[in-house]
């Protein structure tokens, strides 16, 4: 069996928290961050809610020591990045060999597209910064330069599971003994682009949310950002931790049914799912909570939950979307929910599926509504699937 | 990381590389600044709704795929990976356009549906109906590379994985062009091979293409060589420590710089951009034939995917096309060093018999 590849570091930022402790207050106080928007400047604004970091750019870039023009989704990146780096406390083995894996789904598109709407009315218009940080990879040079990485520098862009195939690009790299450790997630702001893309696919909901609710109408947009610090044994052993979380079992599969519906029954969600067991060595049973992808979309809950059903049988384990809180972040979504699975081990607590009422009709499965604290959890499988049928799931362990 | 044998290869470029008889016999057309891909006859690859539905970069890209795939003879490999490092641009740009210009009105979602940078790779798998993984990477100029060292790790962990679909797809939008042309010196003249690459020359042609390859832990009737390993340098400081990189990593491979026969060096024509790449061309590959590619295919993020789809052919063909030499040294192609450089995002990529 290859060596183990131990969580050592989190870092997140979500509209229900600045940092992983606010997020996890949030959490365990059932606040959601969905509300109507604020910040982004959409003739939406007061028909579609989403879940806004509360800042603006400016004062993100103060807070970062960046400069104002940098993209939202760098600027989150790098608040959640060096929230995880400094939580491992990295700065005692940058000598070693460091990776930056991130992820996301539109780059710098917050940008662009003020861009060009100057653009569009002359092409010698718009200001050239808006528009240079507009690939996937800008955000990921910006804040590995200024954490001082060097080694492996990489960006997965799988729609909606791009950060849980980040993570395991991550893992690979430290298991190939390519690198020592590694920060890895994803990041997404919240843009004009996705907004009206996601709207003409109507599937928004123009109320809150209610993954795996029988009467749910769509999935609300969050923007955010997640990471957790992977690293080797011998990382572990030279800052002289004893970590009780490592990442066991990962998969990643296609559902080849349509680019941007599930498949009814779900095929790719349970090879996902079924690969992660695999690779963990676990039994079903032994997975104690699911974080779900539960986007709230008919599609995807649907096919979620009879994925869920196959691979499980009788024996569900719990399950909550915490989408309900943080909105669906896209190509943040994995990492935010990597932080989360780390915690509901840590802290013992499974989070609350917000605003569930009534059980899909075709389906037995029935989310976590409360909050439910000093549950000891060994195993949580997490799962991020995305358009193009980018199925990933990742499974987080304690150790003893 | 253990190596991989190649053993099938699709490319579409601006170059006519789609046709399986041509080896830059004639190499067209030198125009100025932009190369556009040559691209086949899509009803060979899509049904002809398909082929009116789906954008350029959904067609060439996935064509490219469809090549390695039925060039290797493999229905359905055990991973499909894919660097891009600006996606859909024709779609981003149309979406973009769409919800300005009707001030976020109603928009078909069509655009913004292929706009998402998995959806080459992701268009494979459905139409082969393959459920393996399936990963694309945006990293600018280390986007493919990440897709092929996914590969090799892949290889070495897992016993169950035979076959790697791996490639790279980037397009020259309308809307890319001109931004860029703000940022960017592009050669506004004409050019023939010899003065692209001058000293002092300057500027880069824009380019684009998809390119693909099947990688097999085990050899075929098919197999042009191996892949022995690759390694990406994020803006080396300077040519000495370019120079340490790669003499490290051909250790790493228990390779010597005299086993090396052919460089294909990823030079831009620009000469500020290849300063670097031209003082090892210089100074390091003394005794190595010297082979460029971007005046060909043009710069874009992911061209190295080119740059190692010629070496692979050169050494499947034991030929090195007289477009491609900018020093000759007589060198039989066995053993090729792919040598390229996207701005500060340097690779590299060694091949071998």
């Amino acid at each position: 069996m290859a060596a183990p590849v131990f969580i050592i570091g989190k870092g997140t930022i979500t509209a229900i928290g600045d940092n992983t402790r606010e997020n996890f207050d949030s959490l365990i106080q059932e606040q959601t961050g969905i509300r109507k928007i604020q910040r982004l400047d959409t003739i939406h604004q007061s028909e579609i809610p989403a879940a806004e970091v509360k800042y603006t750019n400016e004062e993100l870039a103060a807070m970062l020591e960046l400069n104002p023009t940098t993209t939202r989704t760098a600027l989150l990146s790098m608040k959640a990045a060096s929230e995880a780096y400094n939580d491992a406390g990295l700065e005692k083995v940058k000598h070693l060999r460091s990776g930056f894996i991130s992820a996301n789904s539109v780059g710098g598109m917050d940008k662009t597209e003020d861009f060009i709407k100057f653009f569009l009315e002359d092409r010698s218009k718009g200001k050239l910064h808006d528009v240079v940080n507009h690939d996937c990879g800008a955000s990921s040079e910006i804040v590995a330069a200024k954490l001082g990485i060097k080694d492996v520098v990489s960006t997965i862009s799988t729609a909606c599971s791009s950060s849980a195939n980040a993570i395991m690009y991550a893992s690979r790299l430290i298991q190939n003994g390519v690198l020592d450790w590694a920060i890895a997630g994803g990041t997404d702001a919240l843009s004009r682009f996705t907004l009206n893309g996601f709207n003409s696919l109507m599937i928004l909901d123009k109320e809150f949310c209610r993954p795996f609710d029988d009467s749910r109408k769509g999935l609300n947009l969050g923007e955010g950002a997640g990471y957790i610090v992977l690293a080797s044994e011998e990382v572990v052993k030279f800052l002289g931790l004893n970590p009780k979380l490592i990442l066991s079992g990962y998969a990643n599969a296609n559902d080849a049914f349509h680019q941007t519906a599930s498949s009814a029954d779900g095929v790719g969600n349970f090879m996902a799912m079924d690969g992660a067991l695999r690779k963990a060595n676990l039994r079903p049973e032994e997975i104690d909570y699911i974080n779900l992808h539960g986007t709230g979309t008919s599609n995807n809950d649907s096919s979620e939950g009879k994925a869920i059903e196959r691979l499980f049988l009788s024996k569900i384990p719990l399950v909550s979307s915490t989408k309900s809180f943080t909105g669906h972040t896209l190509g943040g979504c994995g990492g935010i929910e990597a932080v989360y699975s780390c915690l509901a081990i840590e802290e013992e607590t499974i989070f609350a599926n917000l605003r569930f009422q009534h059980k899909m009709q075709d389906l037995n499965i029935t989310p976590v509504t409360n909050t439910i604290r000093n549950k000891p959890i060994q195993h949580v499988l997490s799962n991020s699937f995305g358009f193009g049928g980018n199925c990933s799931s990742l499974i987080f362990s304690k150790i003893d | 990381m253990k190596p991989l044998y190649i053993i099938g290869s699709g490319c579409i470029s601006p170059q006519r590389t789609f046709d399986e008889n041509y080896f830059f016999e004639t190499v067209s057309p030198r125009v100025n600044s932009k190369l556009f891909c040559q691209e086949p006859d899509y009803t060979n690859y899509f049904d002809p709704m398909a082929v009116r539905r789906v954008s350029r970069i959904l067609k060439f890209g996935t064509a490219a795929a469809k090549i390695a795939l039925a060039d290797a003879a493999v229905a359905e490999p055990d991973i499909i990976a894919t660097g891009t490092g600006l996606g859909c641009l024709t779609d981003s740009e149309l979406f973009l356009t769409n919800i300005t210009k009707s001030n976020e009105g109603l928009v078909s979602p069509t655009a913004f549906i292929q706009s998402t940078h998995n959806t080459v790779s992701s268009l494979v798998a459905l139409q082969i109906k393959s459920h393996k993984p399936n990963n694309t990477f945006s990293n600018r100029g280390f986007s493919f590379e990440s897709a092929m060292l996914e590969a090799l790790m892949i290889a070495a962990e897992d016993s169950d994985t035979i076959n790697f679909l791996i490639g790279a797809y980037d397009e020259l939008s309308d809307y890319s062009f001109d931004i860029m042309s703000r940022m960017v010196a592009f050669k506004k003249e004409a050019y023939e091979s010899d003065n692209f690459f001058s000293e002092g020359s300057s500027g880069v042609v824009a380019g684009e293409g998809a390119t693909y390859f099947m990688l097999s832990k085990t050899p075929s009737a098919k197999t042009y060589c191996r892949i022995l390993g690759c390694k990406m340098i994020f803006q080396p400081e300077n040519d000495v420590v370019f120079t340490e990189s790669i003499n490290a990593f051909l250790e790493t491979n228990r390779i010597s710089i005299d086993d090396v026969d052919v460089v294909m060096s990823g030079i831009s024509g620009d000469s500020k951009r290849d300063k670097i790449l031209q003082v090892v061309n210089k100074n390091l590959f003394v005794n190595q034939t010297i082979v460029a590619f971007k005046h060909l295919c043009g710069e874009y993020m992911t061209a190295a995917a080119f740059g190692v789809w010629l070496g692979v052919n050169m050494i499947k063909r034991q030929q090195i096309p007289d477009a491609t030499i900018i020093h000759n040294r007589n060198k039989k192609p066995n053993t090729i060093l792919v040598c390229n450089a996207y701005k500060n995002y340097y690779s590299l990529t060694l091949l071998a018999k």
